[in-house]
């Protein structure tokens, strides 16, 4: 950061040395998880289509499960905004 | 020894390269500063909004599935035994009007009834008694008479089997078979 900001201006926060690769990993995992939805949601639609749509609850419920986890982080970074203000 | 490298450049390769330049902004009329660019947050957020879509989705059809579980379908009658000779077929509608079915009386009597659905695009499957196939013309789906399973063409799942119940002399169709 340098001196030129003035003060009170709320400017970008750069990742923590070493967070970045933490943060693209944790955005490669949650794109794998939303493949694992989408496989879930052809699974359960091939078994409605079959007739066997009695047990698919828990297929429901492990996406809404990931779901939830999404919605869980996104909770987190609302904790940790990306702007910080500089002193003075 | 190296090549001569002139040390100008004459005024016509300078209106060159300008006119070069002009050429490729105007066909890529973007700059640095004023592009787009989508943070790891914002994509993080079209994620869940997409993971939320499946979810809904997923719960849709599970909830569907529950419901028509859950309504049971009632008991029809379909033909009496006599009136279904070895090696032919009855076609009938099961549970609604608009579901076609057949009953199948097959070698050493046995009697088995599917949906007419095919499983691959919804064609509607026939008997084939000749060749003790049940057969979809759209795309050549072959099924198993005896088990509803596909043996032959794109089909992947097997007929839908409707479960049967002899009372007397008469068949009836009591539900689906899971």
């Amino acid at each position: 950061m340098t001196n030129s900001h003035r003060v009170g201006v709320p400017v970008e926060a750069p990742p923590l040395p070493g967070q970045a690769p933490v943060v693209a990993a944790a955005l490669a995992i949650g794109i794998l998880l939303l493949g694992i939805q989408l496989w879930i949601l052809t699974v359960t639609l091939d078994l409605f289509l079959s007739g066997r749509g009695g047990q698919l609850w828990l297929l429901a419920a492990v996406s809404g499960l990931i779901f939830g986890g999404g919605l869980g982080v996104l909770w987190v970074l609302r904790r940790r905004p990306r702007v910080r203000h500089p002193l003075a | 020894m190296k090549p001569h490298q002139p040390a100008y450049v004459s005024a016509g390769d300078r209106e060159q390269r300008r006119a070069e330049v002009r050429r490729w902004r105007a066909e890529f009329p973007y700059h640095w500063d004023v592009d787009d660019l989508v943070s790891r947050r914002e994509l993080l957020q079209f994620a869940v909004f997409a993971s939320g879509a499946l979810f809904v989705s997923t719960a849709a059809l599970a909830g569907l599935g529950a419901v028509k579980d859950l309504s049971g379908t009632e008991s029809q009658p379909i033909a009496r035994v006599s009136d279904v000779p070895e090696g032919t077929a009855v076609y009938f509608n099961y549970p609604s009007s608009d579901d076609q079915a057949m009953l199948l009386h097959l070698p050493g009597g046995v009697f088995v009834a599917f949906g007419q659905k095919c499983t691959h695009l919804s064609c509607s499957v026939y008997f084939q008694p000749e060749h003790g196939r049940l057969y979809c013309p759209c795309h050549e789906g072959v099924f198993d008479p005896a088990t509803g399973e596909p043996i032959a063409g794109p089909p992947q799942r097997r007929l839908e089997q409707i479960a049967l119940q002899l009372q007397g002399d008469t068949l009836y169709a009591v539900g689906h078979t899971p």
